[in-house]
């Protein structure tokens, strides 16, 4: 009964713990974040291995890429304004204090307690049922798609789902809203080999992203990873400077920002009358519906989630900005 | 599932605010005009849905026509309603106080998008009837809350807004790992389950999770540290929505739960009423040595959490099934005064051009209105007959007096005499004339603006003769009490 492959799911799980530790523990900011994303990717290896394939993907694409880019963006910003990149310190700005060691002792301390009460409690527990499994399965012919993890986020449980987009809207347009008074880092000088590869990259990274959107609704895949995967188009055009973001458009962002959430919200809304509540889709119309909300929310999320790594609304910028980095 | 009514005003409740928010977003220009538009229709949905509950006792809809477990249904009761009409109408009050008090383009922009995805999740919370979706509609507040907190734009609201994130998505999470260990144990996330399921270690684990993040994110004394710099650094209007509505969504969903999952053991109950007790005392501390009217005004926000939960203790765990209506009416009272009080602090602010108290009685200008109104909001707030906050009180004590619980009472009363000392610092100020320099400036003494603050300081005071109504109106489908 034992499985072949226990040795390489143990080394996995220390492993993921290791690295969680050595994240931590890390003093350079950089390495820190290198870490984090390698434990990223370990913990998409993780998942896949708990047969939650959507949970993988979305970790490897969201919780790994997007979230990397971001704190490397972060990182970045954080050097300019510290005057680490060859730059007058901006105002008002003071050196980070490294945590006393008295505060991390007492941290760990009741972290670790915490879990040893959670570990004690969930071992001492009886496991429970089989979840929404077997529901699930009873409903699945009138969702509308065939892999049961779309059926629950865009028909079950379809609510969540718009609501979890309007997270997104919400993160989005508190950061445009963020007055920063600060110029932004200048990109750094990326150079021919990162040309080439920008062209190389795009093509393919479209195919993916269409394809994780595409498969979603009998597959593994879906609106949040396909969105996430091609977000990098949008990473890769800001950073190779072929699309600088300009004041005139911000109209057209926030149209791409809210359309996800506009479209999934007028379909759950439309489908009501004679006896139907929101989000309850016409059986024979609900993988058309499904498929049409998650391309929307797609592109939304896509949008959104390259604007969250610029960082600001789009502003009219100094000229000096443009020879002080070329 | 038969009759079901095309559109009912719950789902109403949740969507026309979500599409206000949007069409705000998109037409900035116009925000003001749409956002006005959408609170007020917000208003007539809650409206609607409290003449139905009248009848009907509760609502339900089953979302997408999928009953839970599998699917998430809305569901509306009294105390929901009551919750929802607090959130239309303090937040009608504030949104015509936000036309005067925001200056600026950028923020008069901003305010109306955050501001409604704000009441979006607000409205999600008070009908929502599953834990997964709760944590969601925490998530959308949060994110939408820190907007409104920085939206002042100075450096002090920024550092405020990160902590208060901080301590918001930390509180979400551990929200988050509650429900999954709720998750492995039913295999279900309704309320419903919850009730059926039989007490165990893991569950009890399960709850603490979800309550500690709930009690960071109301900030309930020790875990209020984000709390003061927040709601003091914001603008306005947005101090208003964070104090008075934000915090009140934690505490309603702690609420639900401790009543649905019941607290293992008496002696947590005691906890909790404990901690409310030293938030009592601390933040009325704080509020006593604070320097600045907005931040007296943050702690009191503190202290009056802290009642509330003295207010859930009042009677220990048996005594819940009368307490957690005392607690309701607290929740309800310090929302309509604190939303009342901090809008007049912002009048006072503007008007004066600063809000140290110590210099208060120095400024030649006197904003006697928004004074006036401030005057009444603290009368709520401090408990006089016969305010919302007098009748709170009044059945604070009054249960815990019949459980013999002295102690409560003895909390309650310093407490009370701590927010009297407190708030009367703030009165010297404004009825001193001795220290003043130059002559009394010319009349200014109220504006189109006080209308709002004054309004909320006026039904936080007269609600209170309303209060048996109210009472009635919060038990119609037997929130808690007839529950299996």
């Amino acid at each position: 009964m034992t499985d072949p492959l226990i040795l390489f799911d143990l080394l996995l799980g220390v492993s993921v713990v290791a690295l969680a530790v050595a994240v931590m523990g890390a003093r350079d900011l950089f390495a820190a974040i290198v870490l984090f994303v390698i434990f990223g990717l370990l913990s998409a290896l993780a998942w896949a291995r708990l047969s939650a394939p959507d949970v993988a993907l979305a970790e490897a694409a969201i919780g790994t890429g997007v979230t990397g880019a971001l704190l490397l963006k972060t990182l970045h910003h954080l050097r300019y304004v510290t005057g680490q990149l060859d730059q007058f310190a901006a105002p008002g700005m003071t050196p980070a204090e490294p945590v006393p060691m008295g505060v991390i002792a007492a941290n760990a301390a009741f972290c670790g307690l915490i879990t040893l009460g959670l570990a004690v409690a969930y071992l001492g527990a009886p496991q429970g049922g089989p979840g929404f499994d077997a529901l699930v399965a009873e409903a699945m012919p009138q969702s509308g798609v065939e892999h049961p993890v779309t059926a629950v986020l865009l028909n079950f449980r379809a609510y969540d789902t718009l609501m979890e987009v309007v997270v997104l809207l919400a993160a989005v347009i508190a950061v445009w809203q963020i007055e920063r008074g600060l110029s932004d880092a200048p990109s750094p000088d990326l150079g021919q080999v990162w040309q080439g590869f920008a062209r190389l990259a795009l093509p393919a990274i479209v195919v993916v992203g269409t394809y994780l959107l595409w498969k979603g609704s009998e597959a593994p895949g879906g609106a949040f990873q396909g969105g996430a995967v091609l977000a990098a188009v949008g990473l890769l055009l800001l950073l190779s400077r072929a699309y600088v973001p300009r004041p005139a458009h911000r109209g057209a962002a926030r149209l791409l920002f809210v359309l996800g959430t506009g479209a999934f919200a007028a379909v759950a809304l439309l489908v009501t009358g004679g006896g139907r509540v929101a989000f309850q889709y016409p059986p024979d119309q609900a993988k058309t519906l499904i498929l049409l909300i998650e391309g929307l929310v797609t592109i939304s999320i896509a949008v959104t989630l390259a604007a969250l790594f610029h960082g600001r609304e789009p502003v009219a910028l100094p000229s000096r900005r443009d020879h002080h980095d070329t | 599932m038969n009759n079901l009514m095309s559109l009912d005003p719950m789902t109403l409740a949740l969507f026309l605010p979500l599409f206000g928010a949007m069409a705000a977003f998109i037409a900035p220009r116009a925000a003001s005009v749409i956002g006005l538009a959408t609170v007020l229709a917000n208003l007539g949905a809650v409206g609607w849905l409290a003449f139905e509950i009248r009848a009907a006792a509760e609502l339900i809809t089953p979302l997408g026509g999928w009953a839970p477990p599998l699917g998430i249904a809305l569901r509306a009761d009294g105390l929901s309603v009551a919750m929802l009409a607090l959130t239309g109408a303090v937040g009608l009050l504030v949104s015509f106080s936000a036309l005067d008090a925001l200056r600026d383009a950028r923020q008069r922009q901003y305010f109306w998008p955050l501001w409604l995805l704000l009441l979006t999740g607000l409205n999600g919370v008070y009908l929502g009837t599953d834990i997964f979706n709760l944590y969601v509609m925490i998530e959308v507040i949060a994110l939408a809350a820190v907007g409104l907190t920085v939206l002042s734009g100075t450096r002090e609201a920024v550092r405020a807004g990160l902590e208060y994130m901080y301590a918001s998505i930390l509180g979400a999470l551990l929200f988050l790992m509650g429900v999954g260990f709720v998750y492995l144990q039913l295999g279900r996330l309704d309320f419903a389950g919850l009730i059926a399921a039989t007490p165990s270690a893991a569950l009890s684990a399960a709850l603490a999770l979800m309550v500690v993040g709930l009690l960071l994110k109301t900030a309930l004394f020790p875990l209020h540290f984000w709390l003061p710099a927040a709601h003091a650094n914001a603008t306005a209007p947005a101090s208003a929505l964070l104090s008075g509505l934000v915090v009140k969504a934690a505490l309603y969903i702690f609420l639900r739960l401790s009543t649905y999952m019941p607290l293992p053991d008496e002696i947590l109950v005691t906890l909790l009423g404990a901690l409310g007790a030293g938030a009592l005392l601390w933040g009325s501390v704080q509020a006593l040595r604070a320097e600045r009217l907005k931040l007296l005004v943050a702690w009191s926000t503190v202290a009056q959490i802290g009642l509330i939960f003295i207010a859930f203790a009042r009677a220990g765990q048996v005594g819940l099934v009368e307490s957690w209506k005392a607690a309701a009416l607290l929740i309800l009272a310090h929302g309509i005064a604190k939303s009342a009080m901090f809008l007049a602090a912002g009048r006072i602010k503007d008007e004066v051009g600063h809000d140290i108290i110590r210099d208060l009685d120095r400024s030649a200008i006197r904003p006697t209105l928004a004074q006036f109104t401030f005057a009444l909001a603290a009368i709520s707030l401090i408990g006089l007959p016969p305010s919302l906050g007098f009748i709170g009180k009044w059945s604070l004590m009054e249960g815990a007096l019949q459980a013999g619980y002295w102690h409560w009472v003895v909390a309650t009363m310093v407490g009370t005499l701590l927010s009297v000392a407190y708030f009367s610092r703030v009165f010297a100020g404004f009825l001193r004339f001795d220290r003043m320099q130059g002559a009394l400036a010319e009349h200014k003494g109220w504006a189109l603006a006080d209308l709002a603050p004054l309004t909320l300081a006026l039904a936080a005071i007269s609600l209170g003769l309303m209060a048996a109504p109210i009472l009635s109106f919060i038990e119609l489908g037997y929130p808690f009490g007839a529950m299996p």
